[in-house]
């Protein structure tokens, strides 16, 4: 039995893996009780992982493009071949286009990107190409209001509250092995209660005291009647307020307009059921909110987040018992980051190719970025400078971001495309270069921390089977390319011993050292101490000045930050580019709202498909559809539908589904991949496909976010029968 | 009989994960298309006022088990120190009278034709994975005594069925 742990999903760190070998293959994997994050659990991708770790679409050696882009016509190279190919290739475009002509798009892994921004920086490119989908868009709204970036999402103090709102989240699927379902059903049965808010009744939602079945994109449009509900009755916690709110008297007037009557024809709640929660929330002796993936993907995104921070603030709520608090940390000394940040200048910033985040904000915690779509967006319209190559590790921009079509047409005009995964990917056909990377249970890097309440968890990462082809880890491949570029001083001369030693030196540990503990090293957590808030109001932005989230010191109700940088101060309604209220003409031809979630209980993003294990739970892309909504149109359970809408179509297969709005129908991202084992065809990534990406808007002036290009997951559309 | 193995579930914290199904098939090595462990959804009522509850099916190892009172060639037997029912496949010849019988529907066929069902991991010489596995403890097993205790002040259901399956149930209150 060997252990390390999983990167099969997105979160800072993995869960813990206790993986049983004979003969040099792997035959099970168990949960590792000893891991804090995941105390022996799993999640159903990671029991079906020895099928993906075998999976005959696994990439075993590089790959060299031989015949025309699209064509998938490819020849075998060696793994040092493919990083002279492209060593040779970012030398020539840097001398004739500059280093910023390379873009990489952003992993769904996330502990790895540092590795690649320490390529990027020591390269000169600042387009780290941010998916503009997750996380970082909910973190910027609550950084620059209450000066915490993941407090939607850690903060909950679900252990001593009496409310709990999960928002526009999905618990049950994503992450239940890492406890925070666990951790709502106990404070429930402890009797707390439980509101759940999105369109669908999924399985948090059916735990819920209160389900409200919230039209999707309008959680923005509910905050703000909850704020003038709240500010209205006088519910909220004076003394906070007048202590340590700024620009409160100016949220009272603006608030006026948001009237839970307003809201109701946007969100399709009652005005009634607004003022409920809104009720509940402030009346409570504590309450906390989690809230989700969906607020990364609504073009009101960062009003959404901030009427849901200041939420917590005025009501007490904050740093709290009971509310949405800050962890105190544990005594693990600081690792020493690969991330080059020391490097960052304001000109970097003004090079970005399509900022991500507005350019007066960055860099943002997790570096400089450009967003994914626009990176490609700029090969097509040379706008302000075209992308000459772009890397895309663990990612897929066929079918992951939206505009499908066009992201296609990118790729075909793009002058270098290299894809680096473990399987063959939807993105494949138009590479240059394929490089094929280890999985987790083949490579002894890197190490990892998780945060959690019970420590920082550091463990080092163990091999659990040898490579099953020519390739390393996707760590050493951005060594491998530091060196070949030239720049072999900045990543240890390709040594990755050594930068795993590297960022061990706090701690008086290196990597052979770490490896020694088969379950990795827990440092205690620090007592928890509540309402810091003087330390977190003060705490230094990211950006090159390091000037403070909070200039005033106090959370941010009036954004001083956003008015200087062009935005409202002060959260409002931004309607998303299409839906029943913001084009109601629209509704003759598509009456329902369409909307995706990026997990179901089996897969995550866009691939894994291919896995026998998971597909036959899981056989066919769904769309979920109240049964009335679908017998209207004659459509039974089960049958293929076309979904259309003013943007492109698709095919799914209707699921009726008595628990979602009926005028709303919802499938699962990331649809493309076929699995031989089973029989099951793949699906093109264009129209006629399954790629709910080819449904939504890209219209320049009304589909991005302009403070964080969140992009919405929301549009109008019918169905109908295949026939 | 005190020293039956039994399953414990507890819909009220069973969140549709789908964990114990596949962890059940990973760590038995079932064959794509059998399940020994499923999971049931069930939806009630009319939007908006819809409830929507789970259930994790398999072999509940019954007191009187109707599936082996079916098995002509007497391939089904239930184990006499722990109560676990278990299936000969040396003597299954496949006829599957054995299914009609149950009244939940556990028993699945493979390529073999055979009879396959939970045999509380036996096969594998470890406490069943499906509960190991279970992030929210909606699933565990124990002996009857101790799941009543583990029971003790909950709502507690039934299933239809003259069987007596080896579970205890707790329902959402």
């Amino acid at each position: 039995m060997i252990s390390t742990f999983c990167s099969l999903c997105g979160p800072m760190a993995g869960c813990g893996l206790n993986c049983y070998v004979r003969n040099g293959r792997l035959t099970r994997v168990e949960g590792m009780k000893e891991s804090p994050i995941n105390k022996g659990k799993l999640c159903p991708k990671a029991y079906a992982s020895q099928q993906w770790l075998y999976s005959p679409e696994r990439l075993r050696y590089p790959l060299k493009r031989v015949g025309a882009k699209g064509e998938r016509k490819f020849q075998k190279i060696t793994w040092d071949e493919a990083l002279d190919v492209i060593a040779a290739k970012l030398k020539e475009q840097r001398e004739k286009h500059g280093a910023r002509s390379l873009a990489v798009l952003s992993p769904q892994h996330r502990t790895y990107k540092d590795y690649i921004y320490r390529f990027m920086i020591a390269h000169g490119s600042p387009n780290f190409g941010h998916s503009g989908i997750c996380f970082v868009q909910r973190a910027l709204g609550f950084a620059y209001t209450l000066g915490v970036p993941a407090i939607g999402v850690a903060g909950p103090d679900y252990e001593h509250t009496d409310l709990m709102i999960v928002w526009g989240a999905n618990p049950a699927y994503c992450g239940s092995p890492m406890g925070t379902i666990r951790r709502i059903l106990d404070a429930r049965e402890r009797g707390a209660k439980l509101i759940a808010i999105k369109p669908e009744m999924q399985p948090d939602a059916a735990k819920a005291d209160v389900w409200l079945p919230i039209r999707p994109g309008t959680d923005g449009a509910l905050a703000l009647a909850m704020l003038h509900v709240i500010v209205g009755e006088r519910l909220y916690d004076a003394d906070f307020v007048s202590r340590w709110c700024y620009g409160f008297d100016r949220l009272v007037s603006h608030l006026q307009k948001y009237t839970p009557e307003w809201a109701e024809p946007i969100t399709g709640l009652t005005s009634a059921q607004i003022r409920d929660v809104a009720h509940m929330y402030a009346n409570a002796p504590s309450a906390c909110i989690l809230a989700g993936n969906a607020f990364d993907q609504m073009v009101s995104s960062n009003h959404a987040v901030r009427a849901i921070a200041i939420l917590m603030a005025i009501t007490g709520n904050f740093d709290r018992p009971g509310g949405n608090i800050v962890p105190t940390g544990s005594t693990m000394p600081a690792l020493k980051s690969v991330h080059l940040r020391e490097r960052y200048t304001q000109e970097w910033v003004d090079e970005l190719v399509a900022p991500e985040i507005s350019p007066g904000l960055q860099p943002f915690f997790e570096g400089t970025s450009s967003a994914y779509y626009r990176c490609l967006d700029s090969v097509l319209t040379g706008e302000p400078y075209p992308i000459k190559t772009v890397i895309a590790p663990g990612t897929q921009p066929a079918v992951i971001t939206r505009g499908s079509k066009r992201m296609v047409q990118a790729l075909e005009e793009l002058e270098f495309f290299v894809v680096i995964d473990v399987m063959e990917n939807s993105s494949m056909p138009w590479a240059d270069v394929v490089i094929p990377v280890a999985t987790m249970y083949e490579s002894d890097y890197p190490f990892e921390v998780a945060q959690t309440r019970a420590g920082n968890w550091l463990m080092a990462r163990n091999k659990v089977v040898e490579p099953l082809g020519d390739y390393k880890s996707d760590y050493e491949f951005w060594l491998d390319l530091g060196v070949k570029m030239g720049y072999g001083d900045d990543f240890w001369q390709g040594d990755i011993e050594a930068c795993m030693d590297y960022q061990l030196e706090g701690l008086g540990l290196t990597m052979s050292e770490l490896r020694a503990h088969p379950h990795g090293i827990v440092y205690d957590p620090k007592p928890m101490m509540y309402e810091k808030y003087a330390e977190i109001f003060a705490t230094p932005s990211p950006r090159v000045s390091k000037a403070p989230y909070l200039p005033q010191g106090k959370v941010a109700v009036y954004n001083t930050t956003f008015e200087e940088n062009g935005f409202s101060p002060l959260p409002e309604w931004v309607e998303p580019p299409e839906s029943p209220s913001a084009t109601p003409e629209l509704l003759g031809q598509y009456p329902l709202t369409f909307f995706d979630t990026h997990t179901s209980d089996v897969y995550n993003h866009g691939w894994l498909r291919n896995i026998p294990y998971l597909r036959e739970m899981q056989p066919h892309p769904w769309l979920h559809v109240h049964p009335d909504t679908a017998q209207a149109r004659g459509i039974n359970d089960g049958d293929w539908v076309i979904v259309e809408s003013p943007h492109g179509w698709i095919k799914l297969k209707a699921v009726h589904t008595p628990g979602i709005r009926p005028d709303t129908v919802m499938a699962l991202h990331g649809w493309w991949q076929g699995c031989n084992e089973l029989d099951l065809p793949g699906y093109p990534v264009t129209d006629g496909g399954a790629n709910v990406n080819v449904l939504y808007s890209t219209d320049p002036d009304k589909a991005f976010d302009p403070v964080v290009t969140a992009m919405p997951k929301q549009t109008l559309v019918e169905i109908r029968k295949c026939t | 009989m005190s020293n039956q193995h039994a399953f414990y579930f507890d819909s009220s914290r069973c969140i549709q994960c789908r964990t114990c199904e596949l962890a059940c098939k990973s760590a038995n090595n079932v064959e794509t298309g059998v399940r020994w462990r499923r999971l049931i959804d069930d939806w009630q009522g009319e939007y908006p006022h819809v409830a929507r509850t789970f259930f994790s099916l398999a072999c509940m190892h019954c007191g009187t088990p109707a599936c082996a009172a079916a098995c002509p060639p007497g391939a089904i037997s239930k184990r006499p120190e722990d109560g676990i029912v278990v299936v000969d496949s040396a003597k299954c010849d496949g006829c599957g009278k054995c299914l009609p019988a149950c009244p939940y529907g556990v028993p699945e066929f493979g390529e073999d034709g055979k009879m396959q069902k939970c045999d509380f991991c036996l096969g594998i010489g470890r406490e069943p994975v499906c509960t190991l596995s279970c992030p929210t403890e909606a699933l565990s097993f124990g002996t009857p005594d101790e799941l009543s205790t583990r029971a003790a002040g909950k709502t507690l259901g039934a299933l239809d069925g003259a069987t007596e399956p080896s579970i205890v149930i707790v329902t959402w209150d």
